[in-house]
């Protein structure tokens, strides 16, 4: 899927609204050829049954080639045999339905407008009980079907996440293309991440390197002290687990402007893991992960070593944190030396740090002292 | 004084007057006076127990004659007075008997008979009489009439409550519509308070007994229970007691009165299950008792043995006295333990041997003299033998010298009692090491307090215990005879020896022709006739003991329908097939019910203790030839431990196939949630398919069959040919039957299946056995009929054969049934089968 996608990113044809179509119609027929299994295991008696990766971290294993984290090979099985899974089943082949239709009209909805829309279907059955039971169906579909939410034209409610930097580029609008300056065209909230990231062509980058920021406060922080200025940097607002969209665009800045990326968030185990689905891929979409994952992504900090260097303000750590902690040891995406190293130290000092604790040393700290210091180190600067 | 002198003469007079009013209390007039022991009690109790007592009679009368049981019982309000009226066809009571069964507290006929009765000491009926006239003032009213007899025998009758003899008012021939049979007519100060238990115990009788006719009409109305059954009960036979079941007094009084000489032709006369073989093992135990064992030591050197022989024989030839006395050793030497008869017995052998080599007489005295010079090198091998046994049986953590201290008290002990037994004349060792277990024991711990006290060890019980097993085990069964039977009679000591002796042994249960056991089958039958349930189940255990009594326990449970499903289950007591009304708590069945967790059975019970809850009903019946109530009105049975353990077992089997039925029942009604849910998920999950791929409608009871581990039976028919395909897809075999009814005549049918033509509709029947995940097909030619030509689109053809398809032997919510004829769209419609019949 990534290949198609990138494909058709990389084409710069005079009518991109055609190639859209084939993309469309590309879906609509997966989407109908499963629904087409179904109906023939039904015609030859069998039972319907619909396999899909089981997803959970037992079940992630390391693609050498991509550098990402997929699935492995364990499954489990929607199958008709019994009732939840004759209910799961119906409910796919109504929502195939309805993508389907949605593809064939060219509309879009967001995950939120399929699960309320769910309620208008005459089979009561086949109504979600919740949005997750809806959102997680549509992942199914893009793992059986092999094509992404966004070409089911499926969006987020809201990604909201914003670039700042010396880029400019070519968004296809519904009111046509645009052409934006993501410093001089933009306002101080930045250039706001469109669902589908795919419809951005970039046509000029002064960047010298990509820096992910976990919270708006820091973002605020390093765009008033002119940081994107400054060093060239491509400021991304993660706000807090980076959306789809926002690891995609991430993705794309690294692949095809050939800039580094790297990740600046607090120093507790949920931010490693904001920082593990930018790198390696979430556990939730690792069937998307060589799409979505930036494996050259590098952390900045906070690190834990950065809390006893910097002898940062702290709070201890809960027993939810130390949790967290002891999961990633084994999470296989963390089995790596640094990240052994700076977990055992987190765990052993029992302490973790905000991004904010570096105003404790003064405003300018953070852009003057520690990322300079920090990216000289990595090499970035 | 004068006033002590007084006194005393006083005295002298109120002991006369005293003896004066002592007087015998007639066995009536204490009953008159203790009517709740007979369960007369109250008004409302005593009409029930009245009821009870003539119907048991009646029961038992007819049963034991041979004739099916028909009673009617009459209860009417007059006055202020209640009449109950009991009528039976049973054989009729002859004229003279009459007045002292009904007139005579304690006369009957199985008192002293082991044999399963409902009644038993002759008390019952006889003190429905004595409870009418006390309350009422008027005589029983007695209608009996032997079959063959021209007229009916009609007595008034009262008891004499002074000297318990019937006393009668009137006494003439009547008519009476009954060719034979029995009818009593009570007057009595009662009420119908205990209505409830009225009924019930008609209708618990009516369980227990399926194959009486019992009718009763009461003021309030009217209840009949028909047979279910023409299978009288089998007939039993009496027996004789037990060697486990008997008193000493009852022993003495047996000894006293056998034509038995000697004890073990007596106990294999009198007793039941005692052969040959038992009987002298009783014997053994009872020698054992009475004399004694005589303890055997290790046999003495060889030399030793010789030599005191020699020195012990005088005036025979020096050859033949050694010939003598080297038998006598060898004999000794082939004994690993040889006890004292044992050595004079090798001495008695040595001088046959001897006689017959050397021609030298060696008669019992010197046979006595070679015994009494060897019994004492023998016994020298006490301490060392002793050590051996206290070594094996104290702990390896004791001091040896300890062990060898407590040995050599002990054989001392022996020694001892030689000294004390010249004087005395009692039977203890005899200088033969003759001996009692209790005074072996003596012994043991005699020495073993002897070595606390000197060595501070401790000895304790199980060590001595082992200690004195020990022993025994080492101890030989004299060849004493046993005494004569007049002597144990004579001799309360022996004859508990002889009692103790029989109990010890293990002796066969008892024979149970004495029993006569509902059956589970006609416990399943009553339950079926008195409940409406939808579930029944029946356990009838094997016989068992409880003092020499052999008793059957039967349960069963009867479940659902329409059986009262608030409040805890109802429980139904029988003891020898008589309900028991009264008392519920007190009765061992009621403790065994509670006792038992009856969640795991599938029952609701509040706290995991007590009576469970729920549709159901829950009976046991105690048979034997001695049920042990807790009183003399038999209401409860009481809480004996092997009767308590049987009735256990008993529910717990019929409560399995409770389990095992509720288990399916849980599993059928979530299959038939599960299959109603899919029914409705998967047409539309099916349409939608069809809608989204845009092709034909799907056809979805192959899948469906298959998801629900379903038999799936379709119907094609193809060139009059007609196929009944059946699909297995469960994991078990199944058998299921077909019944296909066709409106048209059928040929060539497949499978052996019987065809049956009624009204111009053929009834073809199959049974085939489909494998799990396999198939059947089944056939039939439809040739000829109407204007069929293999097509059905025919629309003018009226005599379209028509079909149905019945399915039966597989539950009903496995079965998918499609056989629409082919020539409408296939649809789903699933014929419900009949139901099959749980058991």
């Amino acid at each position: 899927m990534s290949t198609d996608t990138d494909s058709d990113a990389e084409t710069d044809g005079d009518d991109p609204k055609a190639e859209a179509d084939v993309q469309d119609n590309e879906a609509r027929e997966r989407l109908v050829d499963l629904a087409a299994a179904f109906y023939d295991q039904f015609a030859a008696g069998d039972v319907p049954t619909m396999a899909i990766p089981t997803r959970t971290k037992s079940n992630i294993e390391y693609d050498e080639e991509a550098g990402v984290w997929v699935y492995g090979d364990r499954e489990s099985s929607r199958s008709a045999n019994s009732v939840r899974g004759a209910r799961k089943l119906l409910k796919a082949i109504y929502t195939i339905d309805f993508l389907a239709q949605q593809l064939a009209e060219d509309r879009s909805s967001t995950l939120r407008e399929l699960y309320y829309l769910s309620e208008s279907w005459d089979e009561k059955e086949a109504q979600f009980a919740d949005q997750d039971e809806s959102n997680q169906l549509v992942e199914d579909l893009e793992i059986v079907t092999s094509v992404a939410r966004e070409d089911f034209h499926m969006r987020p409610e809201e990604s909201g996440a914003t670039l700042m930097g010396p880029l400019r580029l070519r968004e296809q609008t519904r009111r046509g293309e645009r052409e934006i300056h993501c410093q001089e065209d933009v306002g101080e909230g930045g250039y706001q991440i469109p669902n589908d990231p795919d419809t951005i062509d970039f046509l000029d980058c002064d960047a010298d390197f990509v820096l992910c920021v976990e919270t708006g406060g820091m973002r605020d922080r390093l765009v008033e002290n002119g940081f994107d200025d400054d060093y060239g940097t491509m400021i991304v607002h993660l706000k807090g687990q980076p959306a789809r969209a926002t690891r995609r665009i991430t993705k794309r800045l690294h692949d095809e402007l050939d800039l580094p990326v790297l990740v600046f968030t607090d120093g507790d185990p949920w931010s490693y893991r904001i920082y593990g689905s930018i790198a390696y891929g979430s556990i939730k979409s690792a069937h998307l992960s060589e799409y979505l994952a930036t494996p050259e992504a590098r952390f900045v900090g906070i690190q834990p070593a950065d809390i006893v260097e910097y002898d940062l303000p702290t709070d201890p750590l809960s027993d939810s944190d130390r949790n967290a902690l002891e999961n990633e040891l084994k999470d296989p995406r963390f089995q790596t030396g640094y990240w052994r190293e700076q977990i055992e130290l987190q765990l052993e000092i029992d302490k973790k740090a905000e991004q904010q604790a570096l105003a404790s040393r003064g405003l300018d700290f953070v852009t003057d002292t520690y990322l300079p210091e920090r990216l000289s180190a990595m090499g970035v600067l | 004084m004068t006033a002590f002198q007084s006194t005393l003469g006083e005295e002298k007079d109120i002991a006369g007057e005293l003896a004066e009013n002592q007087r015998a209390i007639s066995i009536a007039e204490f009953f008159e006076k203790n009517k709740h022991m007979l369960g007369f009690d109250s008004g409302a109790r005593g009409l029930v127990t009245a009821v009870k007592e003539a119907v048991d009679n009646a029961l038992d009368a007819t049963e034991e004659a041979g004739i099916l049981p028909d009673v009617y019982i009459d209860i009417s309000e007059s006055s202020n007075y209640y009449t109950l009226v009991v009528e039976d066809n049973g054989p009729g009571i002859t004229a003279e008997e009459v007045p002292r069964v009904f007139g005579k507290l304690l006369y009957g006929s199985r008192f002293h008979k082991r044999e399963q009765k409902r009644g038993q000491q002759g008390i019952g009926i006889s003190a429905a009489v004595l409870y009418s006239q006390l309350t009422s003032g008027t005589p029983a009213k007695i209608t009996s009439r032997t079959a063959g007899s021209e007229q009916a025998k009609y007595f008034e009758l009262i008891i004499d409550t002074d000297s318990n003899e019937p006393e009668i008012y009137a006494e003439r021939e009547t008519t009476w519509d009954r060719p034979h049979g029995t009818r009593i007519e009570l007057e009595m100060d009662a009420n119908m308070r205990a209505r409830g238990q009225l009924r019930n115990y008609v209708k618990h009788t009516a369980v227990v007994n399926p194959h009486a006719r019992i009718e009763l009409r009461e003021p309030a109305g009217e209840f009949k229970s028909e047979r279910a059954t023409d299978q009288l009960p089998a007939a039993t036979e009496e027996i004789r007691p037990h060697p486990h079941g008997v008193e000493l007094g009852t022993l003495i009084k047996m000894l006293g009165t056998t034509d038995s000489y000697s004890v073990s032709g007596f106990l294999q006369e009198e007793f039941t299950r005692v052969g040959q073989k038992s009987a002298a093992n009783v014997l053994s135990s009872f020698r054992d008792r009475q004399f004694g064992r005589e303890l055997a030591w290790s046999p003495p050197d060889r030399e030793a043995c010789i030599e005191a022989v020699h020195d012990a024989v005088a005036n025979k030839s020096k050859e033949a006295t050694e010939t003598f006395a080297v038998a006598v050793a060898d004999r000794v030497r082939e004994f690993d333990r040889l006890c004292h008869h044992e050595v004079a017995e090798a001495a008695a052998g040595a001088a046959t041997a001897a006689t017959e080599e050397t021609g030298t007489t060696f008669g019992d005295t010197v046979q006595e003299r070679a015994t009494e010079a060897v019994w004492p090198l023998v016994v020298e091998s006490r301490e060392a033998d002793c050590h051996a046994i206290v070594n094996d049986a104290t702990t390896s953590r004791k001091d040896e010298a300890v062990v060898r201290a407590l040995a050599r008290r002990i054989a001392a002990k022996f020694n001892a009692d030689i000294g004390d037994d010249e004087t005395d004349d009692d039977n203890t060792t005899d200088g033969r090491d003759r001996l009692t277990y209790d005074t072996l024991r003596g012994y043991v711990d005699r020495a073993a307090d002897t070595t606390v006290e000197r060595d501070e060890v401790a000895v304790g019980d199980t060590a001595r215990e082992k200690i004195t097993e020990g022993l025994w085990e080492i101890g030989r069964e004299v060849p004493d005879d046993p005494p004569k039977i007049r002597e144990i009679a004579d001799d309360r000591d022996t004859a508990g020896r002889l009692l103790r002796a029989m109990e010890a042994t293990d002796v066969m249960a008892p024979p149970t022709e004495c029993l006569s056991p509902i059956t589970d089958e006609l416990v399943l039958a009553g339950l079926r006739k008195e409940f409406d349930g939808d579930f029944y189940s029946a356990a009838t255990r094997n016989a068992a003991v409880h003092g020499g009594d052999p008793f059957i326990v039967e349960a069963g449970i009867a479940y659902g329908g329409e059986l009262e499903s608030e409040g805890s289950v109802d429980l139904l007591r029988f003891a020898n097939r008589v309900p028991l009304v009264y008392q519920r708590g007190a009765c061992a069945t009621t403790d065994v019910i509670k006792s038992i967790g009856w969640r795991n059975y599938g029952l609701d019970q509040p706290g995991g203790t007590g009576l469970p809850n729920g549709p159901a009903v829950v009976m046991i019946h105690v048979a034997s030839t001695n049920v042990p109530f807790t009183s003399e009105s038999k209401d409860a049975i009481a809480n004996v431990p092997e009767i308590e353990h049987e009735i256990e077992l008993a529910v717990r089997e019929a409560a399995r196939d409770l389990k095992a039925y509720l288990k399916k029942q849980r599993s059928m009604r979530k299959r038939r949630e599960k299959q109603d849910v899919l029914a409705a998920i998967l047409p539309r999950m099916a349409t939608k398919l069809a809608d989204v791929t845009e092709r034909d409608r799907l056809d979805i009871d192959d899948s469906l069959a298959r998801i629900m581990n379903n038999v799936l039976i379709e119907r094609t028919i193809e060139d009059n040919r007609v196929k009944l395909v059946v699909e297995n897809h469960s994991a078990t075999n199944e058998s299921p039957e077909l019944t296909e009814i066709v409106s048209a005549e059928p040929s060539g049918i497949s499978d052996g299946a019987s065809v049956v033509e009624m009204d111009g509709e053929w009834f073809i029947e199959w049974s085939p056995t489909v494998e799990s995940g396999s198939e059947a097909v089944l056939e039939y030619a439809l040739d000829g009929t109407g204007n069929s030509n293999g097509n059905n689109d025919d629309d003018g053809g009226s005599d379209e054969p028509s079909f149905d398809l019945d399915v039966s032997g597989v539950e009903s919510e496995k079965v998918t049934v499609n056989a629409a004829p082919t020539t409408e769209p296939s649809s789903t419609t699933t014929t419900p089968p009949t139901p099959s019949t749980s058991e």
